[in-house]
Parts: C-alpha cells; structure tokens; sequence
C-alpha cells in the first residue's frame, strides 16, 4: 500500500504499561512504516525532555502518573496529536480526555488495524491545495475561476454541472460524497435534476476523462474521487 | 456524671448560696440587736446622775453584775431602764441583763480616751478603734462565735470613763444559726426533694428510650423505635416523645439506605455474574477456533481461513458484547441519566466503521461511511450513542453475504424532511433529503435534525418482523448461540439507548432487499 512520505517518516509515542498490548501496538506501527519509542510507564512531560514525534498513543490507565494528568501536563507545551486508549466504557472519561486535549480515543478492546487507520487519519495532512480558485486532486485540476478542467495535462471539457460534480468530490477528496449532497451542489434545484440524472452526468465525467476509476461509486452513499497520493 | 447527681449537685449550689446568705442576714440581726440593747443599757446608765463621778472613781464599778434574782428580773421591768429612778442616789443597781436566752451575764469594761483599760480582766483594744467618730462602734463578728461586742463613747471623753466596751452573748453560735436555718433549710429541703422527685420519672424514660434505641441499632434498624419503646412514647407529646419520634425517622432513612445498598450491591452481582456467564461461552468458542488452527498448523495443512475468520468473529463478538453489557447495566440503573455532553457524531460514525471494518473486509463485505463537510452536534452519552449505532453496523456486517455492501450515512436536515414516508428507493431517498436541504435555504424555519442511517444489502428481514427486531432476545432461538450472528441484545440496547436519549428508530427494507435502519434526531 503506497504511503504517504510523510507518514514514512513519523516517529510515534507509544506510552503503554501492558507488556503484551504494548509490544503488540509496536509491532503494528512498526510494520505500518512508522519509527517508534515505547515509554513503559507514565511519565511527568516534561518540555525539555520531550521527544520529537508526530503523534502520541497514550493509554488512560496508567500507573504511577495517571494518564489524564499526563496528557494535561503535555497540553502546557506541545500540541502534538494525541491518542488515547481507554478501556473504561463511561462517557465521561472519553469526554474528559478530549476536553483536555486528546485529540482522538480508542476503548479497547480494538483491532490493530482500527489503530493503524486512526494513527494514519491523525497523521494525514489534507492533500487538497485550496491555493485560491483551483483544486489540484493528484493528476486532476480544477481552475474555479474560468470553469476549466484539466487531467493528467490535457485540458477536458466538461459541461457546467460535470464540472461542479467534480468541484463537489474533489473538495473532498477520498471522502464517499452522499448523491444527496452531489445535488444540491451541482444540480438545478428544480424536479428535474433527480438522482438518476447525477448517475447520468457521472458516467459522462467518466468517458470524458478517459478514466474510469477516478470516480468511485460508493454503493448507497454516491461517489468518491480517488485519492491515488495517499 | 448522671442526670440525677448533676440537677441535685445544681439545686444544691444555687439554694446553699441563698440560704446561708440568708442565714448570715438572720445572724447578722441578731447581732445588731443585740449590739444595740447593750448600747442602750451603756447610755441609759451614763443618764443616771452621778454616774460620771462613780466610774471615774471605780473603773470597776460598771463590769459588778451580779446574777439578778428571778423576782428582781421580773421586776425590773423593760430592759435598759432602771428599776426605779428611786434607786437614785443610792449605789447604782447592776444592769438588768438584756432579754434574750444570753447565757451569761453582759459584761462591761471602761476604757480612758487612749482606749486605755480601766477595769479589770478588760480586752486590749487597738488605740485606732477610737478613730472612728461614732458612738457606738460596732466589735462583733460572725466568726466570733456566739458574743457580741460593742464599743460606746460616753459623754465624757476627757475622762478615764471616755469608752465603754460592752460585751454580751446572743445564742451559742450553732443555735445562732439553728433558728434561721430552721427557717429557711425546710424550705430548701422541699425544693431539693421536689426537684429530685420531678426527674425522676424523666431520666427513667431517657432510661428506656436509650435502651430502645440500641436494641433497634442493634438489629439494624429493621424495626422501628415504637415497637420497643411504647412506654416512652405512651407519655404524650413531650420533648421525648419528641426525641423518639426523630430517632424513628432517622432509622427509617438508614433503612431505606441499606435497602438501596443491597439492591446495587445484588444488581453488581448480577451483572457480574452474568457478564462471566456471557463472556464465558463466546470465549470458550474462540479457545476451539484457534485449537483448530493450531491443530492445523502443526499437521501441516494450509491455514484454515474458515477457522481463522471464526475465531476473529468470535473475538469481534466478545468485544461487542462487552460493551452491550456495560450498556445495559447503565441503563438498568436506579438513577440513569443520559449524560448530557456534546457528541460530535461524523466522529462518532468514523470511529463505529473503522471499529467494524477489520472483521467486515475478513468477511469480503465493504463498508463505507459518508459524512457531510459540517460538523454535526448531537447532546447525550457519547459511549451509549456509539454502542447504539455499533450494534446495528455489527448485524449489517454479519448478517450479509460475501461481495456484500454496508453503507453507513450521516446526514443532517430539517424536520419535514425527515418525517417523509417515501422510501422506495435509496436514490429517491437521497433526493427528498436534498429537496429538503434546498428548502432550508430558502428560510425555513423547523429544527435541524440529523439522520444515521445503515444500509446493507444482505438478505434483510421479512416485512412484517421489522417491527419486531428492536425487542429484546426477537432472534431468541440464537440469542445465546454459539454463531455470534444474533445475541438478540444488540439492537435492543440500540431501541434503549434512543429512546433515552429522545431520538427515533426506524427500520425498513430498500428497495432492492437487504436492510435499512435510521436512528434519527435533534441536532444541538
């Protein structure tokens, strides 16, 4: 699976006192391409201690210095991101955790994969350039300013709702857009632009652009416009 | 120190003040008076003509008393005055003795201008006494025992007769404070034995009451106070009466918190004892799968998928039914109160889909997840939300097909909207929700709702059991099945947790089979 360069790089801190679960996250960031350290026990942060990483994988229920104070004392001086792992299955916790500056939460039990795809989406930074009045998605550009589209260099004409579908799934790129949403932004608002007439307009996109794997069909969502850098 | 020892020890201490106050007054009296009538018999016979000269003559003359005869006394009249003014001329006639029981004769003793003694046997007086301008000068003392004294300027102050010291007795000291005390102690002594009488009976129901109450704390408050106490409370509405009415409240509260103890301590148990009960089974499952696949392993056979995606379903189930449990003993608890904090629910859908994804690519089902750009508040329980739209996600995913899909949308909108009946067909949905959104910018004015719908195309349920599948244990032949594809709890707890939490749920089939379920309801 290709990998973000950046997330290739990313030095994660996993702060875990279990042996087994401990060892066990390692391995999966490891293996997932990220570089790790593993403090044992919970320590109080300190800013000139600190280490240099990109995000923190912190379990709640720690002992010696409790989890949630760790996190507050880290909020002092570092915004690195912060996972926390709980196994408590009360609201409040969660609620606290977020309050003080987790910035995401996993109850165990979870599957490592769940925690690689989180580590990931915490990491991911938008690919989406919004530089002004274009959208660059990958081989795909859309100048907002003269209604013009161009994939992999060459320019493709796209009528005015093509082109606002496009606008639509590339302003979130990788993301399932709902037909709904595709509608209401492309779409005139009068009867006649019903969803059937989006499935229409896409399969033209598709010919147009000479691909048809850009746009994904999500079943019971809509589409998606792939995100072939992640 | 008891009640009864401290009210005599008080009633003793405020009546003894008073009556030896009263005592000394009465004695004081008796003294005066006495100081007075030798006085008076001093300055009746300084009167007598010739007196002046006989005591400068005899200092001796005035303390001569012989002992009066009966008859004399009894002739003598009222005390002070002389027998008869015929007496005079001839020797003076001894003072009569002062009335009164005096035991003894007064005496009297001349004394110069320097306080100087001039009779025989005097007492020496302090040459500072005659300082004093009166005439009569008082020399008695209560600590004297039972004499008086008294020191009477004469008329004649130049002369060796200047000073009179008379000196007689009243009662002997103790009958001095007999008389009085007689007087006054009797009454005293009735107070003291009324106060006494009239605690009596109060300390004995304090008594009681006391014994009332420990023997009801020893068996734990189980009865009330009036069933041992009837004597205590039998004596009206008094302040003990009172008392043992607070005592009766007061056990009655510890009663019902024991009772509300016991009832939490017997639900733990219960939940425990289940919850082990549960859990037990799915996990003894998992323990055969992996048996099975080291079995396998160690006779070399290829790695037998089947087992493997068993034994992740089984520990997929464990972990689901986990929290399933931990959301029913909330729910199930006296004082449930959703917790009411913000619930950020495109979060929440990432998380449920991302939770449920490793086991649904093992099966070969997709599953996708759409939320919108905004950011879509909801108020409750973020955990008993997420449990909610975790248990209908879970039976998209298991009850599904390989090649199979699961959609799970977020979608926000306005009241009308959402209460539209139309749902032919996923599509149409789609554009009814869009129509809606269209005419929300047009200003309308109704509450922005949101919608978590989950869409699957497995097999679906038959129409007219989509009513039923929210009751607990409706898949009951399976609910506690080996194959984790129905436990019954799951969408159970779903149908509880939104109806804490004021929301809706809705089930239907889509055009094109399979299921759908929406959990809709107020945005923030």
């Amino acid at each position: 699976m290709p990998k973000n360069d950046r997330a290739m790089q990313a030095h994660i801190l996993i702060v875990e006192d279990d042996p087994q679960l401990g060892a066990q996250v390692e391995k999966r960031l490891r293996d997932a391409g990220y570089a790790t350290t593993w403090w044992r026990e919970g320590v109080r942060p300190m800013k000139e201690s600190w280490p240099a990483v990109e995000l923190v994988v912190l379990d709640l229920m720690l002992p010696g210095t409790y989890g949630m104070d760790m996190l507050k004392q880290l909020r002092t001086f570092s915004e690195v991101p912060v996972l926390v792992l709980s196994a408590r299955t009360d609201a409040s916790d969660k609620v606290r955790a977020l309050s003080l500056g987790a910035d995401d939460y996993l109850t165990k039990p979870f599957w490592p994969e769940e925690l690689v795809e989180r580590v990931r989406a915490r990491l991911r930074r938008p690919t989406l350039v919004r530089a002004g009045t274009t959208l660059d998605v990958g081989e795909l550009a859309l100048d907002l300013e003269n209604h013009s589209t161009s994939f992999r260099g060459k320019l493709v004409e796209l009528t005015r709702v093509e082109f606002e579908i496009l606008v639509a799934l590339a302003r979130r790129p990788g993301a399932a857009v709902t037909r709904a949403h595709l509608v209401e932004s492309a779409l005139d608002s009068d009867r006649g632009g019903g969803a059937r007439t989006l499935d229409a307009h896409v399969s033209r996109i598709r010919k147009k652009l000479g691909d048809e794997s850009l746009v994904e069909t999500v079943w019971g969502i809509g589409y998606r416009l792939v995100d072939r850098a992640k | 120190m008891k009640l009864r020892q401290r009210i005599a020890l008080v009633t003793l201490a405020a009546t003894a003040p008073m009556v030896g106050g009263l005592v000394w007054l009465d004695v004081r009296a008796q003294q005066t008076a006495a100081e007075a009538e030798l006085a008076e018999l001093v300055i009746a016979r300084t009167e007598l003509a010739g007196e002046r000269e006989r005591c400068i003559a005899n200092g001796q003359s005035w303390d001569e008393a012989p002992r009066l005869r009966r008859r004399d006394r009894d002739a003598a009249g009222p005390p002070g005055l002389p027998p008869s003014a015929a007496n005079d001329g001839r020797r003076a006639q001894p003072l009569p003795r002062p009335a009164g029981p005096h035991r003894a004769p007064a005496r009297f003793f001349v004394y110069d201008a320097t306080l100087q003694p001039r009779t025989q046997g005097a007492p020496a007086i302090e040459a500072e006494a005659a300082r004093d301008p009166a005439t009569l000068i008082s020399r008695s003392s209560i600590w004297h025992g039972d004499w008086v004294e008294v020191l009477v300027r004469t008329p004649w102050p130049e002369t060796p007769c200047a000073f009179v010291l008379a000196r007689g007795t009243t009662e002997p000291w103790l009958g001095a404070l007999l008389p009085p005390t007689r007087i006054w102690a009797l009454p005293a002594l009735v107070v003291f034995a009324t106060v006494l009488l009239s605690i009596g009976p109060v300390v004995g129901r304090l008594r009681k009451l006391t014994a009332a109450v420990q023997r009801t704390a020893a068996v734990g408050y189980e009865q009330p106070l009036a069933a041992s106490a009837a004597p205590v409370a039998g004596w009206g509405d008094d302040e003990i009466a009172e008392l043992a009415g607070a005592f009766d409240s007061a056990g009655e509260k510890v009663r019902a918190l024991l009772a509300q103890k016991d009832q939490r301590e017997r639900a733990l148990r219960d939940f425990v004892a289940d919850t082990t009960h549960d859990v037990a089974i799915p996990l003894t499952v998992l323990q055969g799968h992996l048996t099975t696949l080291r079995e396998g392993i160690a006779a070399g056979a290829p790695i037998d998928r089947g087992a493997l995606a068993s034994a992740m379903d089984e520990a997929h189930y464990i972990g689901a039914l986990l929290h399933n449990l931990g959301a029913a003993a909330k729910l199930d608890a006296q004082e449930f109160v959703p917790s009411d904090s913000e619930v950020e629910l495109g979060a929440l859908v990432t998380r449920v889909v991302g939770r449920h994804r490793p086991v649904a690519l093992q099966h070969d089902v997709s599953i996708e997840a759409a939320i919108p750009e905004e950011v879509v508040i909801t108020r409750g329980d973020v955990t008993l939300l997420e449990q909610a739209v975790s248990n209908v996600v879970y039976n998209a995913v298991r009850h599904n097909r390989p090649q199979g899909h699961v959609a799970v949308v977020l979608m926000v909108g306005v009241s009308e909207s959402v209460n539209e009946q139309e749902y032919e067909y996923a599509h149409e949905n789609e554009y009814v929700h869009a129509r809606a959104h269209v005419h929300a910018h047009e200003g309308r004015k109704a509450q922005r709702r949101f919608v978590v719908r989950v869409l699957d195309d497995g097999p679906g349920v038959a129409p007219e059991l989509l009513s039923r599948l929210a009751e607990r244990g409706f898949r009951s032949a399976q609910a506690r099945s080996r194959s984790p594809e129905g436990h019954g709890l799951g969408l159970h707890i779903t149908q509880r947790v939104v109806d804490a939490h004021g929301m809706q749920l809705r089930f239907s089939t889509p055009e094109g089979g399979g299921l759908q379920v929406e959990i809709e309801g107020a945005c923030s």
